[in-house]
């Protein structure tokens, strides 16, 4: 009997459900001491706060009932961290010493120096992180793998920037999309890869509609708009696996966005900013229980493909920069 | 035994397993259609594992890391007699989370009151300590460069500034700093010391003054707070706010442009109660020193208090005028004034005047 059972048990196929399992209570009982601790450590406990995070929102996000793991650790986002702050730390004076100068040729010069140089950080910022975050998560054992190059990163971004100045941001859409397309086109999960398939003509119409749309309706169609704005990123992206192809799928409604969007207002208005703990849980609620995976996609059939890689330096770069993304 | 899923690191696919808790060790029996197997996990080779809820996840080795999966059966409790001390079962956060409700709501207030104490006496007072032992030369070189920076979006009345500096010339003042005095065009009844030494005055005040020695009690007033570093204290905790936000929640690209920006911001400060009382009593010492009808102080409180609508002043933080010149009266008959007639600062008067 016992033999039976456990073989029809692999037989079965698991189906690609995803769900965001976190409580904000228990996130709240690990911001508490994250908070109390980087405070006491005036910010050098950051790294850790932040790994800790990660790894409690990992654990709580389930791809058929299994969690993703986040194994990135505090030492390494430490070190990553210091490295960011000395990068910071060079520009920060270079426009210091611009603003106290008294020539106003040298003014100019550091600010254009200091705004270069953050540009042609963020493209920097961007690719490092994508390489240590992904490979720093995992799911059943399989690491996430970032396969990007710098330099095609660099001539995504600047394109893109270029482009969107001389349009008068016209081109910004297409840039959003080439630059998501770069990103996820890279991004493997163990042997399956992921595609994006966004165009950037439909953004822009996107946000048209949601412009004029929000206006007309003073303001109550915005949350529709934000709704949009997540279902055409998350239903644009495609998984290949073996040749077969799967699409994630958003069912993010208009309304479930407003219920969304103004609890987590409340909160954070009656509880003096301390209930972020919840806005955060209640987010992932909406984002991942929300998201369905249409297709063949088999979570069992996932192989390892990926390197170790540890370099965490641009991970908190990021996070400095106000860089959100994926 | 316990019944769970084996990861082995390599695919995805999970394999039925049992799981024995030995003393040492942890033995995982799997076994797929095709093939079995068992792997002896050392507990010093475990990972740490947290935050597991009606699902205990076990991950073993160097990468790629094997793992299990086990649904409860009362794995974790077992787990935790059996194991009781191990690094990898070891959590500071879970056992704060073990606190429930009521220590996490008493965690929470006592948080926020601390962070309120820090926030309204604690920062403040540090930052003003910190002011307080900022060298005069670095003061003054703050100074300069925040007044350079706000002079650019003025006009300045250069006539009007040569007669105020002829005018605090003959005035005697004493201070650590060197006094600048410049007079911008603004209508607005105001007039505000820059850390270092520059003060600055909107010729709008200067309109209104009907006897020169509310302009001598103007300066007195802002050659104390420049004195007294009323500015430099200020400015520090603003700046120290947003340090602590940014240390809190780790974004640093807004400190460098809030240093840049507080210049605009300096106009805007706002001085306790406690330091604009002290600079208008050093307002009177200066009016009492070239021997000048103290009154002065009051009037030119009477001209500030046109400036604002009635209605807002409750809420004001700024210290009420009515109260100020009350202050003000029972100061000047408190204390003996000899008044002197100065031509010298009443010729400089009058040319400001003319101007």
């Amino acid at each position: 009997m016992q033999e039976t059972s456990t073989q029809q048990e692999t037989t079965v196929v698991s189906r690609p459900t995803l769900a965001f399992k976190g409580q904000g209570s228990e996130l709240f009982s690990i911001e508490i001491v994250n908070l109390v601790l980087t405070a006491l450590t005036l910010g050098l406990y950051y790294p850790w706060a932040k790994a800790k995070k990660l790894q409690y929102i990992y654990r709580k996000t389930e791809l058929a009932d299994s969690p993703f793991t986040f194994h990135g650790t505090g030492k390494e986002m430490f070190i990553g961290f210091i490295k960011g702050l000395g990068i910071f730390a060079v520009l920060v004076c270079v426009l210091l010493y611009g603003w106290s100068s008294g020539d106003n040729g040298v003014k100019f010069l550091c600010f254009a120096l200091y705004l270069f140089g953050f540009l042609a950080l963020i493209p920097l910022a961007i690719h490092g992180m994508m390489r240590y975050r992904t490979s720093r998560t995992s799911w059943r054992g399989i690491h996430m793998g970032y396969r990007g190059t710098l330099g095609n990163m660099y001539k995504v971004y600047f394109t893109g920037f270029f482009l969107s100045v001389i349009t008068f941001g016209i081109y910004s859409f297409w840039f959003t999309t080439n630059l998501h397309k770069e990103i996820l086109g890279n991004m493997r999960f163990g042997s399956a890869k992921f595609r994006y398939i966004g165009d950037g003509s439909d953004l822009l119409l996107i946000n048209v509609k949601g412009y004029f749309l929000t206006l007309f309706t003073l303001g109550i169609y915005s949350f529709w708009w934000a709704k949009d704005l997540i279902n055409f990123y998350i239903d644009n992206i495609l998984i290949e696996q073996d040749g077969k192809y799967s699409r994630l799928n958003s069912s993010l409604t208009g309304s479930k966005y407003f219920v969304l969007a103004l609890g987590n207002l409340l909160i954070l208005v009656f509880t003096l900013g301390l209930g972020y703990a919840w806005v955060v849980t209640r987010t992932m609620h909406a984002i991942v229980n929300n998201c369905e995976i249409i297709g063949d996609f088999n979570p069992d059939a996932l192989a390892q493909t990926e390197e170790e890689y540890k370099n965490a330096t641009f991970e908190d770069m990021a996070d400095m920069m106000d860089i959100g993304i994926v | 035994m316990f019944e769970g899923k084996y990861y082995n690191g390599r695919t995805s696919k999970g394999m039925p397993a049992f799981i024995t808790l030995e003393p040492n060790h942890i033995r995982v029996n799997w076994q797929t259609d095709e093939e079995r197997g068992s792997e002896i996990w050392h507990l010093s080779e475990i990972h740490k594992s947290e935050f597991n809820d009606a699902t205990t996840v076990l991950e073993y080795g160097n990468y790629p890391r094997q793992s299990i999966a086990v649904f409860e059966q009362g794995f974790r409790k077992v787990l935790e007699q059996q194991y009781n001390g191990a690094k990898f079962l070891k959590s500071n956060y879970s056992a704060f989370a073990k606190t429930g409700l009521a220590g996490l709501l008493v965690g929470g207030l006592s948080l926020l009151a601390l962070a309120i104490v820090l926030v309204v006496w604690g920062i403040p007072a540090l930052a003003e300590k910190a002011a307080a032992h900022f060298p005069e030369e670095y003061e003054r070189a703050l100074g300069e460069e925040l007044h350079e920076q706000m002079m650019m979006g003025q006009t300045i009345d250069s006539a009007k500034t040569v007669a105020l500096r002829n005018y605090l010339k003959a005035l005697k003042v004493e201070s650590d700093f060197p006094i600048q005095v410049t007079v911008v065009e603004d209508d607005m009844v105001n007039a505000f010391a820059v850390p270092g030494g520059f003060i600055v005055v909107h010729d709008g005040i200067l309109a209104k003054m009907q006897h020169h020695e509310e302009l001598a009690g103007l300066l007195g007033h802002e050659i104390g707070h420049v004195q007294l570093r009323h500015s430099t204290k200020a400015l520090a905790r603003s700046l120290s706010y947003y340090m602590l936000a940014s240390v809190l929640f780790g974004d640093l690209s807004g400190i460098a442009a809030v240093i840049v920006d507080n210049a605009s911001t300096l106009q805007n400060l706002e001085y306790s109660r406690s330091a604009e009382s002290d600079s208008d009593k050093a307002g009177l010492e200066l009016l009492a020193k070239n021997n000048l009808n103290p009154k002065g102080m009051v009037w030119l409180m009477q001209r500030l208090q046109s400036k604002q609508p009635e209605y807002l002043k409750f809420i004001s933080t700024h210290p009420n005028t009515s109260d100020r010149i009350k202050d003000l009266n029972s100061q000047v008959k408190a204390g003996k004034y000899k008044i002197d007639p100065n031509p010298e600062l009443e010729a400089a008067w009058a040319e400001l005047k003319a101007e």
